[in-house]
């Protein structure tokens, strides 16, 4: 692993080393609590019931039965919640409208996608609960299904809802329509542009819904009390907007919900809307008891938020020079059952990495019988990548110039506007591809049958948003630091990092812990890579804070004016050469006064991008279509590297996820609607048998709106890797993939066409 | 999952009785690998399970005069260390290609004989014909894993066993014990499994009450050579695309006897005559090794989205039959 910086004058003592993560210990011996592990007395077990159709109405349901077998305690549909509003709730990475959020949880007039629930029973065990939902009769009248952005926006289609008109262009038109909305991004004269190139290429990609596939299922326990208040026990990536969720869905006040967030086997965006534990709260609502829902794979791969599978066409042309002249994105994106793809922020990044003069992007956010989309990581951006980067490829051999140099020649730097309208301020997209073209690997050259290289770059924003910690300073000098954001990622040791900086103490004296929603201040999810930098933010005002008031201490211990005493270098120092460490004051003054605590909140308004340059050796074996990955090597733009391991870590995680994209990982549908291959025997994810390790490259642009310079660095490394893959894929056979994932049979495919 | 009585005999006699009762509604648990998943799911609701791990003479391998005696609790673990089976590469290479350490150390071979279809439609329920109102779910459906041989009939499922296509190739038999008590049959292999024509039937020959104990495997000659090549599209826990298994045996580098074997590309293991034919008296090259894949696939009637399968399948007879003689290039 290497680190270049931009700036290697700027020195830290805590940001940039590699302690060991305050939660390791706990998760590596499996003390770590989970929402699995959650055991109340007298909690029962909540089984849903799922629609075996993609699209259905559902004209009746008698539970009956299920309620009279011994052990059932409740049954609940979606008429067990009251009437929701219809408007919008932000969720920080996606927003979504309630009453579309209530039909999620439990199905209403109709049933959207297989998988959708329809009921859910409370029961003394799991089996009793399966077998109950299994008395349950359900009425529906099917429908005929429909599968694709491109076919539901036939105008013949099957409609999803009688009440979804299209927002075509900023207008509300009253034209019902799988289509909830149609904007579209014009900068320049755009056939002026086309005009000017020397080449054009024009191509459609497919790409297949995906799932995030974290290892720890959905779970969600809640106990609605005597009182009215209602403790939900959940994995989730933001307890506060699930708080929200759930209070909205039981009409019930914020204040009265507290989510209790367990710690969090993966997300990567599919935990931030809520599926289980409304229906858990009014299950317990009904039975006066604690009640307890896991779901199993397929009710993860069927009934969550997977990414959406999309239709993108994308032409691009560049003059002799290779200067790119104009750019056109066509982008119909499935949101499945509901509205609200991630096709805005596909959008916009469909051409973020470049200087585009003349450009305009259509985007779709079309209603398909799939489960409702939801964000994962980076949501959008890689299915536009995928179009994007493979025509440049396209264009440069054509153009016979190198793809690395045509990257440089048109990246987008400091003042360049992106076509959705924003002016970059410094970005380091200049860096993460030279970075690349200075890496060992673009030096070796690859040789070999079969064999190719691809490269492929990306971008994805970081979001600001809210975010609170409080710290509290005990006696000894260490400090308890609580914090809003749930922890997928190791951040909350990058957040303490943060703390022990401002302070300048060893973060080993930093204790982080993730605060329930009643003993923290409110904090937005995590997701948008926002979490190290503005829950980071938060964390060195509460170290400011903090240091105010050591001053105050210091002052009153020296007896000299507060304004003669200054906080630096771990302590306070004072007139006449006077210095006192964080520990020694502590220590020293602790016993009187009131307890020292400082609290910090942030809602920063200047989140960076990043933006990261991938590049991958493959061999495709020709006979079976199968792509080995021989060698890989990432590099990113991550402002400041807080925990430099975690920052590969993320790097890596991202690349694998999209290399997993890329080649092999798709839901399969037939005809009906059904996924056909909701297990992981089916649903194939890389693991470390299938990748070589993966060489993450740290480049240090500080972010110039943020005290030490973050930048998010989560998501953008998912963003390169199927355009990266397809690159080299062409590379080595010869053969242009447009659709994803490129697994065997379809690069076999290929290559017999070609034959 | 249904509950269930759960008995643990120590003998085999013992077991067979057990297997007997409730009409024959049990099951056997070996390494439960996969009972365990048909069980949560549904698929199979037996009365009594049957954990078969205490029989001590179903476990090991012993050597006798015409050959071993392979216990079927023999796991894949057990195939890897065991000095006497090493000289099956074929076998061993089955065992080593699973990249799981779980499966290899609890997975058995008699489980992985018995293994049921990974066809969706059965593990949705649907059964091993994949009806649904009289309609062949696979023909019209997503069956870009179904067969491309022997599919004419109404099972279209893949037989699921990874060391059967190795063990046919070696001409192994399977000892049957049951259902009356001392009721044993030793049965070649290849005709051990069926393909379903009815919704009745199993897709092998076992009847309620019965259960592999052993495996027998003739004695290995100094010309014999083998290879298995299994096309998986990940290098972690899968099942392969298509299998090809051979056992040559190899004078003077002419081959004077050959089985070829096919996986997962048919309801049952597919010995390929046509291949075989091709191999005998000749010399091992590339060209004779391509022309054997395609004659392995020359019957093939892919269905609608696996006509991908038939260069997969041709591809891993001809690796194996290169592989089996050193002659497969990168050494794979």
């Amino acid at each position: 692993m290497s680190t270049t910086e931009a700036n290697p004058g700027k020195k830290y003592t805590v940001i940039g080393t590699r302690p060991i993560r305050h939660d390791g210990v706990d998760k590596v011996t499996g003390r770590a609590k989970y929402g699995g592990d959650i055991r109340l007395t007298g909690m029962l077990f909540g089984v849903m019931l799922r629609s075996p159709h993609a699209h259905a109405n559902i004209k009746s349901i008698d539970y009956s039965a299920a309620l009279a077998l011994p052990g059932v305690h409740a049954v609940v549909t979606v008429d067990d919640f009251p009437d929701a509003e219809n408007k919008i709730a932000e969720l920080g990475e996606g927003a979504i409208n309630l009453q579309h959020l209530r039909h999620n949880v439990l199905a209403g007039p109709k049933a959207l996608y297989r998988g959708h629930a329809v009921a859910a029973v409370a029961a003394d065990t799991v089996n009793i609960a399966e077998d109950a939902c299994k008395l349950i009769k359900v009425e529906y009248e099917v429908l005929k299904p429909v599968l694709t952005a491109p076919e539901a926006m036939k105008p013949d289609a099957p409609l999803l809802h009688n009440n979804v008109y299209t927002n075509s262009l900023g207008e509300e038109t009253k034209q019902l329509s799988n289509v909830a909305k149609h904007f579209r991004f014009e900068k320049g004269d755009l056939e002026a542009g086309f005009k000017a190139a020397k080449v054009i290429v024009e191509r459609e990609f497919n790409t297949a819904t995906v799932h995030q596939g974290y290892i720890e299922p959905h779970n969600g326990t809640a106990m609605w009390n005597s009182d009215g208040k209602v403790t939900v026990w959940c994995s989730t990536q933001g307890s506060f907007t699930a708080r929200q969720q759930v209070a909205e869905l039981c009409h019930i006040p914020v204040g009265n919900v507290k989510v209790i967030p367990m710690e969090i086997g993966g997300g990567f965006g599919g935990k931030v809307s809520v599926y289980l534990e409304p229906v858990a709260a009014i299950l317990s609502k009904k039975t006066g008891r604690p009640v307890k829902i896991i779901m199993n794979r397929a009710d993860c791969f069927e009934g969550t938020g997977p990414t959406p599978g999309s239709y993108i066409r994308v032409k691009m042309g560049a003059d002799a020079n290779g200067k790119i002249t104009a750019a056109e994105a066509y982008m119909a994106y499935e949101a499945g059952g509901y509205p609200g793809s991630p096709i805005g922020a596909g959008a916009m990044c469909v051409f973020a990495c470049y200087d585009v003069p003349n450009g305009k992007v259509d985007g779709f956010d079309v209603c398909v019988n799939k489960p409702h989309t939801n964000a994962y990581r980076a949501p959008g951006a890689t299915n536009a990548a995928m179009a994007t980067e493979t025509v440049i490829d396209e264009i440069c051999e054509q153009l016979k110039m190198c793809s690395m140099e045509f990257r440089l020649k048109n990246a987008a730097v400091e003042g360049t506007r992106r076509i959705d309208g924003p002016v970059y301020p410094r970005i380091g997209m200049i860096e993460s591809v030279e970075a690349i073209k200075n890496s060992d690997h673009w030096k070796t050259p690859l040789t070999g049958k079969n064999r190719g290289r691809g490269i492929a770059t990306g971008f994805w924003f970081n979001c600001g948003l809210k975010s609170a910690v409080t710290a509290t300073v005990n006696f000894d000098g260490s400090v308890g630091l609580v914090e809003g954001s749930t922890d997928i990622g190791g951040s909350r040791t990058g957040i303490a990092m943060q703390f022990a900086e401002t302070l300048g103490i060893p973060v080993d004296q930093v204790m982080p812990s993730v605060g329930d929603t009643d003993s923290v201040g409110y904090t937005d999810v995590t997701g948008g890579s926002r979490v190290t930098f503005a829950t980071g933010w938060a964390a060195y005002e509460a170290g400011l804070d903090i240091a105010r008031q050591m001053c105050q201490r210091a002052a009153t211990l020296w007896e000299v004016p507060a304004d003669q005493v200054k906080y630096e270098n771990g302590g306070v120092s004072g007139p006449g050469g006077k210095q006192i460490s964080f520990k020694d004051l502590v220590v020293q003054t602790c016993k009187h006064g009131e307890p020292i605590v400082g609290r910090g909140s942030a809602d920063p308004q200047c989140p960076g991008g990043a933006f990261a340059t991938h590049c991958v050796d493959v061999e495709v074996d020709p006979d079976t279509g199968k792509v080995t990955v021989l060698r890989y090597t990432a590099s990113q733009d991550v402002g400041t590297a807080i925990h430099p391991a975690y920052v590969e870590g993320q790097i890596q995680g991202g690349a694998v996820q999209g290399i997993g994209w890329g080649l092999n990982e798709e839901y399969f549908y037939d005809q009906s609607g059904v996924m056909r291959n909701s297990t992981f025997l089916d649903y194939r994810m890389p693991t470390c048998l299938d990748l070589p390790m993966i060489e993450a490259i740290i480049v240090e642009v500080p972010n110039p709106g943020h005290p030490y310079g973050v930048r998010g660095v989560g998501e953008v490394p998912i963003v390169p890797p199927p355009a990266a893959l397809a690159n080299a894929i062409y590379n080595a056979v010869g053969v242009r993939m447009t659709q994803l994932p490129m697994s065997p049979p379809r690069v076999l495919h290929e290559i017999l066409a070609k034959k | 999952m249904k509950n269930f009585e759960f008995a643990s005999p120590q003998t085999e006699a013992e077991a067979v009785g057990l297997l007997q009762d409730h009409g024959g509604r049990t099951a056997v648990l070996a390494g439960g690998t996969d009972l365990v998943g048909l069980l949560q799911a549904d698929l199979v609701a037996p009365e009594r399970v049957v954990d078969v791990r205490q029989i001590q003479s179903m476990s090991g391998v012993r050597r006798e005069a015409d050959g071993l005696w392979v216990g079927a609790l023999t796991t894949l673990d057990d195939v890897l260390a065991s000095p006497l089976l090493k000289p099956y590469l074929s076998l061993v290479q089955v065992a080593d290609a699973h990249h799981a350490i779980q499966i290899q150390s609890s997975g058995t071979l008699g489980g992985d004989l018995c293994h049921l279809p990974n066809c969706w439609y059965y593990r949705n329920g649907y059964g091993l014909l994949a009806m649904k109102d009289g309609e062949s779910l696979v023909e019209t459906g997503d069956n870009r894993y179904h067969a491309i041989l022997g599919n004419s009939g109404p099972a279209k499922f893949v037989n699921a066993s990874r060391f059967a296509p190795a063990l046919i190739a070696w001409g192994a038999k399977v000892r049957i014990i049951g259902p009356a008590p001392e009721q044993v049959e030793v049965v070649p292999l290849e005709y051990f499994y069926i393909s379903p024509k009815s919704a009745n039937q199993g897709n092998t020959i076992l009847k309620p009450g019965q259960l592999i104990s052993h495996i027998w495997l003739p004695a290995i000659e100094p010309t014999h050579v083998s290879a298995t090549y299994e096309v998986l599209q990940m290098e972690g826990l899968d099942w392969p695309l298509a299998t090809a298994s051979v056992t040559l045996d190899v004078e003077g580098g002419i081959v004077r006897a050959a089985r070829v074997v096919l996986g997962h590309v048919a309801p049952t293991p597919w010995v390929s005559q046509e291949a075989a034919s091709l191999l005998r008296n000749q010399m091992v090259t590339e060209d004779l090794a391509n022309a054997v894949g395609a004659a392995a696939v020359s019957k093939a009637t892919p269905l609608s989205n696996n006509e991908y399968k038939v260069q997969i399948a041709k591809t891993a007879v001809k690796r194996a039959v290169l592989k089996a003689v050193g002659q497969l290039e990168g050494g794979l």
